[in-house]
């Protein structure tokens, strides 16, 4: 279906600022709208997007990705979606669904559809935070060594490959338990799996159900970050907005040093997705479902190809927890190795460990009435309030902690999910800052060596695997995670805890 | 709830509901009459006249006199202890007679004799009486059913009173402020507000304990799988 091509100032006719940060978007805007769409954006946020919409109307429409704003009305035009397509604040262009899209579908509706574009490529990339008792003062004189070990444990960069043992019957099994795997063959905590979103395990998943080629690409996979945006960072607590939310998670003072690590399911997830992508072709003629765009590929829920690929992507988010579950392990070897002491000394407890790119099964409160969801969350995070009973008991008077990845050399966050969140938007909140720029863009305008200098300059000490990709992830090339995590906590929907500052990366 | 008490003491009714007044009258008229016998006939006059608006006074002096400890405002509760001083009563008179009925030897051995609780009989008076009067000492109020008294007791001394609590008790004893905690719904008073909080750390407490046993029967499994292996000539940097 040809996508409406207008003049920019009729574009603005279907758009309408509800209030400060918060814009409606109106049916009509694109073809078969079942709902509205709602997006989370700050005045400065707010311009990128109708920059990028701007663009889109000069080109007519041709060539490179749909806008953002775009892109959220197409998902609202799917069937059995229910409340709103909903935008956040680090929103940007993604295939068939942008990167911090939210959308849910009334698992009661037998027309509504499950879509791989609403999980994205990477099935349950995510971000893991370690807690230490060590201050920056302890790890600034050895900054450098520990960057490099913390390189030469986790196997980082395209084509990397682990350093733990796996076999196919091996592989199977992480597939099928997820953490539970990881416990049991001692790479984790006990402790993790608590601080762990679904404590680590989709018990949905079934192996069966991955195809012999994602699982050939994962197996040497196993423990290694990949490349794009993924990183693993030492980081120290830089403010403390809520000092009691704070103390939940064992953070306690400015200058505590903590480990991000962000990472997902490597070529097994990217497989799982493809070979989704073709059958819901196939199933979406069958059942002649009505898209706007071809990337929305999807199936009904209920069907064959739809269960098929919620049974393949749960195995593969298992697989995501196996393998953040490992470079935890291999990054607490690090430590200890470096401080000569154990693990357990050095207090490294996971604080918790979110999901960013899933679809999940959910009970929500839809107009007064309790429903069953399938919440897709594409670039965003689930952010459930205190109280609820699927977050851990730690955090059960807080709210879910959220965390929040910069990119190399800003800050990241920690916020907690709100009663606000669950009500506006399925309890989500935003992922991380989202790109400004695409990586071709980056790559034409940014010299890699300035930016490596810069970020030696800041005082950080880098370990890369392809220096000349690092202008990809450089800040200039993304949205400002401060504004992106402000406007997230002036809505309500997510509220700030900590902000953490990075002084040493290891990237691919 | 007064069934079995109310059988024991041969009285006509099977239960009653202790928040009909009339029934509490009748009641009260029949156990002086029938069973406590206190007054002399004549003096139970002002009992006796039910529709009175003068009767919950006379009551209150019968109460006093009989020496409960309970001043009469908890309706539940002086019920209970009133049937219970009847029955003592009775049972005092009667002695003799229930002397060959005494209920089969329990045996001294299993659980019954490890736990000493399990062989006491919490609705005997001397029990009650011996439970008010801690319950007055510690302060801390009372429950119509016993054995939940009994329990508060028991966590009282246990949480608080013990030497391993008395040990303890200065690394815990965090003061909490209430209103930073959310109840997660508001019931519209301040008091109930605090109450729901309360609830609230209570259950996340016993929550804790359980997520707490179970990571310790993980980590005891652990003992038996766990082998985590690492091999540095598997690993490769990528490009």
């Amino acid at each position: 279906m040809a996508a409406t091509v207008r003049e920019y100032k009729e574009e603005l006719k279907y758009l309408n600022k509800l209030s400060d940060n918060c814009w409606q978007i109106k049916k009509g805007f694109v073809d078969n709208m079942k709902v509205e769409g709602r997006f989370y954006v700050d005045s400065k946020l707010e311009k990128l997007m109708f920059e990028e919409l701007q663009q889109a109307c000069r080109s007519k429409g041709v060539g490179g990705f749909l806008p953002a704003v775009k892109q959220i009305a197409n998902v609202a035009a799917l069937p059995g979606i229910t409340g709103y397509s909903i935008g956040l604040p680090d929103i940007h262009s993604g295939y068939g669904f942008a990167i911090g899209n939210m959308a849910a579908f009334d698992m009661s509706n037998p027309e509504a559809v499950v879509s791989p574009g609403g999980v994205g490529f990477d099935i349950n990339c995510g971000v893991r935070l370690l807690r230490t008792n060590l201050t920056e003062k302890d790890v600034k004189p050895v900054k450098e060594q520990l960057a490099q070990s913390l390189f030469d444990h986790i196997p980082v960069g395209v084509g990397s490959k682990g350093v733990i043992p796996m076999g196919a019957k091996e592989l199977e099994e992480a597939l099928e338990m997820g953490m539970d795997w990881s416990l049991r063959e001692g790479y984790a905590w006990a402790e993790d799996k608590e601080h762990c979103e679904e404590y680590g395990r989709m018990l949905q998943a079934d192996p069966n159900k991955v195809s012999a080629r994602a699982k050939k690409r994962g197996l040497p996979q196993l423990g290694t970050l990949g490349a794009g945006n993924h990183y693993a960072e030492i980081q120290v607590v830089d403010e403390i907005y809520n000092d009691h939310a704070a103390k939940k998670m064992g953070i306690d003072r400015k200058g505590q040093v903590c480990l991000m690590i962000h990472s997902g399911s490597r070529g097994l997830g990217h497989q799982v997705a493809t070979d989704a992508l073709v059958q819901m072709e196939k199933a979406m003629k069958r059942d002649k479902i009505q898209v706007n765009d071809r990337q929305l590929a999807c199936a009904r829920i209920h069907s064959q190809e739809g269960q098929d690929y919620l049974k393949a992507m749960a195995a593969a988010a298992n697989y995501a927890w196996v393998n953040r579950s490992s470079m935890t392990f291999l990054t607490r070897q690090a430590f200890a190795k470096q401080f000569n002491t154990t693990p357990d000394d050095l207090d490294m407890h996971v604080i918790y460990d979110v999901s960013h790119n899933i679809a999940k099964v959910e009970e929500h409160m839809v107009d007064g009435v309790q429903k069953t969801l399938l919440v897709h969350r594409k670039g965003s995070t689930r952010a459930f309030p205190p109280h609820h009973p699927l977050i851990p008991v730690d955090y059960q008077m807080t709210g879910q902690p959220v965390l929040i990845g910069g990119t190399m050399g800003t800050c990241s966050y920690v916020l907690t999910g709100t009663e606000t969140g669950m009500a506006a938007t399925y309890g989500t909140t935003c992922h991380g800052a989202g790109r400004a720029w695409s990586r071709a863009k980056s790559r034409r305008n940014l010299d890699y060596q300035t930016v490596l200098k810069n970020l030696h300059d800041l005082g950080i000490s880098i370990r890369v695997a392809s220096p000349k990709l690092v202008m990809e992830e450089a800040p200039e090339s993304y949205k400002d995670v401060t504004s992106v995590v402000n406007t997230c906590h002036d809505v309500g929907i997510s509220k700030k805890v900590l902000k953490l500052r990075p002084i040493a990366v290891i990237k691919g | 709830m007064f069934k079995r008490k109310l059988q024991a003491l041969n009285n006509p009714q099977s239960d009653f509901n202790v928040n009909d007044e009339n029934c509490w009258r009748n009641l009260v008229e029949w156990l002086e009459d029938q069973k406590i016998r206190f007054y002399k006939i004549e003096d139970r006059a002002d009992l006796r006249n039910k529709s009175s608006t003068q009767w919950p006074k006379a009551f209150v002096k019968y109460i006093q006199d009989l020496q409960c400890p309970l001043d009469g405002s908890d309706r539940l509760a002086v019920c209970d202890w009133i049937l219970g001083h009847a029955i003592r009563l009775e049972f005092g008179e009667k002695a003799q007679m229930f002397k060959g009925e005494v209920a089969a030897p329990q045996s001294p051995s299993g659980p019954v004799a490890e736990d000493p609780f399990a062989s006491i009989d919490v609705s005997s008076p001397d029990v009650k009486a011996g439970l008010v009067s801690l319950c007055s000492l510690l302060n801390i109020p009372r429950h119509v059913d016993p054995i939940v008294t009994l329990e508060a007791i028991a966590l009282l001394i246990k949480d608080r009173l013990s030497e391993d609590a008395q040990e303890g008790e200065f690394e815990e004893g965090v003061e909490v402020d209430l209103s930073e905690y959310e109840a997660g719904f508001d019931a519209k008073d301040p008091v109930l507000n605090d109450a729901g909080r309360i609830l609230r750390l209570l259950h996340i407490n016993e929550l804790r304990d359980l997520q707490t046993k179970i990571n310790e029967t993980i980590v005891a499994v652990q003992t038996l799988t766990a082998n985590p292996k690492t091999d540095q000539r598997l690993g490769k940097v990528g490009r």
